[in-house]
């Protein structure tokens, strides 16, 4: 009683990776967003990578006579409360920004996938306690643990990247975990399995790339977070120390002088919508085009599973 | 046909994709007559199922786009309004699908569920709408009926499910039951009971039966006349018997021998047919099934072969005829 | 149900007795003497061993936590280094206002992200679908504090309708507290909005293309009966849960905005206890603020099992 093409259409043979990475560029591109997305994070890197070149001042120069001045050709984005220039400030403060991002998350994936991995291909005692421990983490809403474990450490821009990490790194964990406990028991790996592949390889050569893309989503994703609570944090003043310039730190400057300069804390606000905006738009491209069933951060954090 | 309740006339369906328009139904038309099953037999992709749904315009519109029509009560399904067709589902027509588990609602109990198109389309309600969905329930063989009212899809086995699907596209006692693929998600056993049971009901309410399938020993079991369906297309439309006995199209020929037969020695192989179904985002111009045909010559691919009919109400599309074919 | 109900309860004790150790190590991690630099210049041989033994600091750290934790149980969460008040009270103190400034918020992300997300999932594609999608966008990439900064900006001192900052009580003068409060709820609460709205339309629009909702269409019943009896009843049960979530998050998460705002909730005594070294303050802070996540979160699995008759008759 066997449909005879459908005997062909049985199973999904594993995907080759080369055509794969070929769709997803193509399902990317061509949503606009992401594609906006795209361009706008790549203004960014280049402006962060050249900024001493873009700048036109330094991040340190006061200029008394010209405080509190608004935006013109001088000073595209004005100058601030000793004169110096916004705009110059806010391009290399793009430098710091996306280096505390990628530190903070890189720290968080460097911490989070090897327990999602472990936990979920190992199950029973480990996997409770790993996961547990990430329950713990996750019940201290992100800021308050931050500032906690910045109190403990002491405020700097190290501390805050270690911080930011150890807030970020449950959803890793989550994110892994539940893509290894899906794919653990798939034909292919027990197939490795019996062949006395070590459990090592196992992880290493079948389950760790089939992971990658909900990891690479999520590193997107989280990237635009961390990034928010790097300026939550030096908006504070818990994060980045002067005289380094910090977007977070500007806004908080720029409060005393509202009336007097409300583009001081306009455009590093700016600045900072601008960025995550950026990877949220590409973080969202890549989750439609790799695992729409995805849950974005906020979504799936604490939801019970 | 003239006393058909349903006249399908080249019907067309297309559906919008990021890659193209993809064609699903190219051109089928048929009738159906009062108490008549007709079974619409066709691999996935064939266009069976979306080919019902266009009839009760269950289609999100754009994405599809309908084409034909559909004569049934003396008006145009495929054109009615938003409010016409209401009048139509569930009521003169009705439709079950093939998964139980998911085609109940999770969140509210059966009775409701039940109720629902007794109330809207019979105009009973309170006391007389739950006896009858207690009646019904016990028409489709649930044991205790009225108290299960009260129960949700997920306290009933699948098989039971789908009698309370089937119960529930019987309600409004309709002209026509459209059943697609509602047997394949359940086991062997129950399959015959349900094929049983829906027969015995159509007897009884005197409903025209339209049963999608890809399987053929179901067919052979409940049809009166079958329509084999490729690539949008009808390749062969005939009573039962006829079918299973000429096997007249090189289509239905092929899917007939694929089936391995009890009792006989066991071959080396299946006997599949070679090849793949068509994209429908580049349907081949003439004869679908000519690159996967043994019997295929360059005329089937630049003629588009109409139906002819080699004994009368037998149908076939091919530039051949059987004899040239077979002997 | 109440099998889990007692279960999740127990996860939630669980996950409150790891917070507790969590943020006592924190605290403890801390170098140099907490006392010490608490007195800052007001230090005195004499005060400093006295409050270190009345603090117990000079125990063994093992027998400190217990005892805090001991303590803690019965509502004791010792007193502040600085002012000697009891921690317990100035949480309590201060928990209206954060209360309040959450519900504010939430009220506004309910208002606005559900409603707009139950229609740009049902007329999806259309425009108003991509504005708000769109727009959605911007909201959940904005700084809320940076948001509140240009509402200030824009309704205090541009238009002058509303106060910069501040905090009155509603006993006192309801209006005045009102007009107060409506800034940093919007700072919060349309971020959320964002959040809520994207999650509503992606829930809606899964329901939609249910089998179920199949059914009820070919069943003849009008659109409207469709949304409302069929599609809406299911998505409205991830819907609660994301809701809960967002009230969890804000209890703790609004603390910039406190700040901002010179709002007096817990957020901002956490803040201060920590520029003020006042650790006892601090850890007493977080751990009401786990504390009430957790209970959130428990009321939240609590209410979805509740809500999903799958659930709920097991």
């Amino acid at each position: 009683m066997t449909d005879p093409a459908a005997v062909l259409d049985a199973g999904d043979p594993p995907v080759e990776h080369r055509s794969r990475l070929r769709t997803t560029v193509e399902t990317v591109l061509r949503n606009r967003l992401a594609v906006a997305g795209l361009i706008m994070l790549t203004v960014l890197v280049v402006v962060a990578l050249f900024a001493p070149l873009i700048a036109p001042y330094g991040i340190n120069e006061p200029d008394v006579a010209n405080r509190l001045s608004g935006p013109s050709l001088d000073h595209v984005f004005g100058t601030d409360n000793i004169g110096r220039d916004v705009f110059s400030r806010v391009v290399i403060a793009s430098r710091v920004s996306l280096q505390v991002g990628a530190i903070s998350v890189g720290i968080a994936v460097a911490l989070g996938v090897p327990i999602g991995l472990i936990s979920g291909y190992y199950g029973g005692r480990i996997d409770s306690v790993l996961m547990r421990l990430m329950d713990i983490l996750l019940s201290i809403p992100a800021i308050v643990l931050a500032i906690a474990i910045l109190a403990a450490l002491g405020p700097n821009i190290f501390n805050a990247m270690v911080a930011i990490g150890i807030v970020y790194t449950p959803i890793f964990a989550r994110i892994t975990r539940g893509s290894v406990l899906s794919l653990r028991d798939a034909v292919f790996v027990r197939a490795a399995r019996s062949i006395g592949a070590t459990d090592t390889r196992i992880i290493a050569t079948h389950i760790l790339p089939n992971v990658i893309a909900p990891i690479i989503v999520q590193t997107s994703l989280s990237l635009a977070f961390a990034i928010l609570a790097e300026a939550a944090l030096s908006f504070l003043g818990l994060g980045v120390q002067p005289p380094d310039p910090a977007w977070g730190r500007m806004l908080s400057e720029g409060r005393g002088f509202f009336q007097q300069a409300p583009w001081m804390a306009l455009f590093p606000g700016l600045a900072i919508l601008f960025t995550v905006m950026s990877f949220n738009l590409v973080g969202d491209g890549l989750r439609d085009a790799l695992d729409p069933q995805q849950r974005s951060l906020i979504e799936s954090r604490g939801v019970a599973e | 046909m003239n006393n058909a309740v349903l006249s399908v006339r080249d019907l067309q369906i297309t559906f919008g994709t990021r890659d193209g328009r993809a064609s699903v139904v190219n051109g089928v038309s048929y009738d159906l007559a009062a108490g008549e099953t007709l079974a619409i037999v066709g691999e996935s992709g064939s266009g069976k199922s979306v080919s019902c749904m266009a009839l009760m315009q269950l289609l999100a519109t754009p994405p599809a786009r309908v084409e034909g029509e559909a004569i049934f009560d003396g008006r145009n399904l495929l054109t009615l309004d938003e409010a016409g067709i209401r009048k139509v589902r569930g009521n003169q027509i009705a439709m079950i699908f093939q998964d139980p588990m998911t085609s109940l609602n999770p969140v509210r109990t059966i009775g409701h569920q039940l109720i629902e198109p007794i109330e809207l389309h019979m105009g009973l309600k309170g006391k007389a709408a739950r006896e009858r969905a207690a009646d019904l329930l016990d028409a489709v063989g649930i044991p205790s009926a009225a108290d299960r009212l009260d129960d949700y899809p997920h306290q009933f086995s699948g098989g039971m499910r789908q009698r309370v699907c089937i119960a529930m596209g019987i309600s409004c006692e309709p002209d026509i039951l459209i059943a697609d693929e509602a047997t394949t998600a359940l086991d062997v056993t129950t399959q015959a009971k349900i094929i049983d049971e829906i027969h015995a009901l159509q007897s009884r309410l005197g409903m025209a039966l339209v049963w999608i399938t890809h399987d053929l020993g179901v067919v052979a079991g409940i049809a009166d006349r079958v329509i084999v369906l490729y690539g949008g297309r009808i390749m062969e439309e005939a009573a039962v018997n006829e079918l299973f006995e000429g096997r007249r199209h090189p289509y239905t020929r092929g899917l007939l021998e694929s089936l391995p037969i009890p009792g006989r020695e066991r071959p080396d192989k299946l006997n599949a047919i070679a090849g793949l179904p068509p994209d429908p985002l580049s349907m081949p111009p003439a004869c679908p099934f000519a690159p996967r045909c043994p019997h295929a010559v360059e005329r089937c691919s630049t003629e588009r072969p109409e139906l002819r009919h080699p004994v009368p109400g037998h149908a076939v599309a091919c530039h051949f005829d059987p004899e040239e074919l077979y002997d | 149900m109440t099998g889990f109900i007692v279960r999740r309860f127990g996860q939630m004790l669980l996950a409150l007795l790891g917070v507790s150790v969590i943020v006592f190590a924190l605290i403890h991690l801390v170098p140099g003497d907490p006392v010490r630099i608490a007195l800052g210049t007001r230090y005195d041989p004499d005060i400093h061993a006295a409050l270190v033994e009345r603090a117990g600091l000079d125990r063994p750290i093992p027998i400190q936590y217990a005892s805090w934790l001991g303590s803690a149980l019965v509502g004791d969460l010792g007193v502040s280094f600085r002012s000697g008040q009891p921690v317990t009270g100035m949480v309590l103190e201060r928990l209206p206002a954060t209360l309040t400034l959450a519900g504010a918020a939430l009220l506004v992300a309910v208002g606005v992200g559900i409603p707009l997300g139950v229609v740009s999932a049902v007329r999806s594609g259309s425009k108003l679908d991509y504005t708000a999608t769109a727009a959605s966008q911007v909201g959940v990439s904005v700084p809320d504090f940076w948001a509140g900064i240009m509402y200030i900006l824009l309704f205090s001192l541009i238009l002058g309708w509303l106060p910069p900052s501040g905090y009155v009580s509603p006993l006192e003068d309801f209006w005045g507290w009102l007009s107060h409060l409506i800034l940093p709820a919007l700072s919060v609460g349309l971020v959320s909005a964002s959040i809520v709205f994207r999650f509503v339309r992606s829930a809606v629009l899964e329901a939609l293309n249910q089998d179920y909702t199949r059914t009820a269409r070919a069943k003849g019943l009008s659109r409207k009966r469709v949304l409302w009896d069929h599609v809406l009843p299911n998505a409205w049960i991830p819907i609660v849960t994301i809701i809960g979530l967002q009230l969890g998050f804000m209890l703790g998460g609004v603390v910039v905005v406190e700040i901002l705002f010179a709002w007096p909730g817990i957020g901002r005594l956490a803040f201060v206890a920590v520029g003020d070294r006042d650790y006892t303050v601090l850890q007493g802070t977080v751990l009401y603020i786990a504390f009430m996540f957790l209970i959130i979160n428990l009321f939240v699995d609590i209410l979805y099992g509740w809500l999903d008759p799958r659930i709920r008759y097991d």
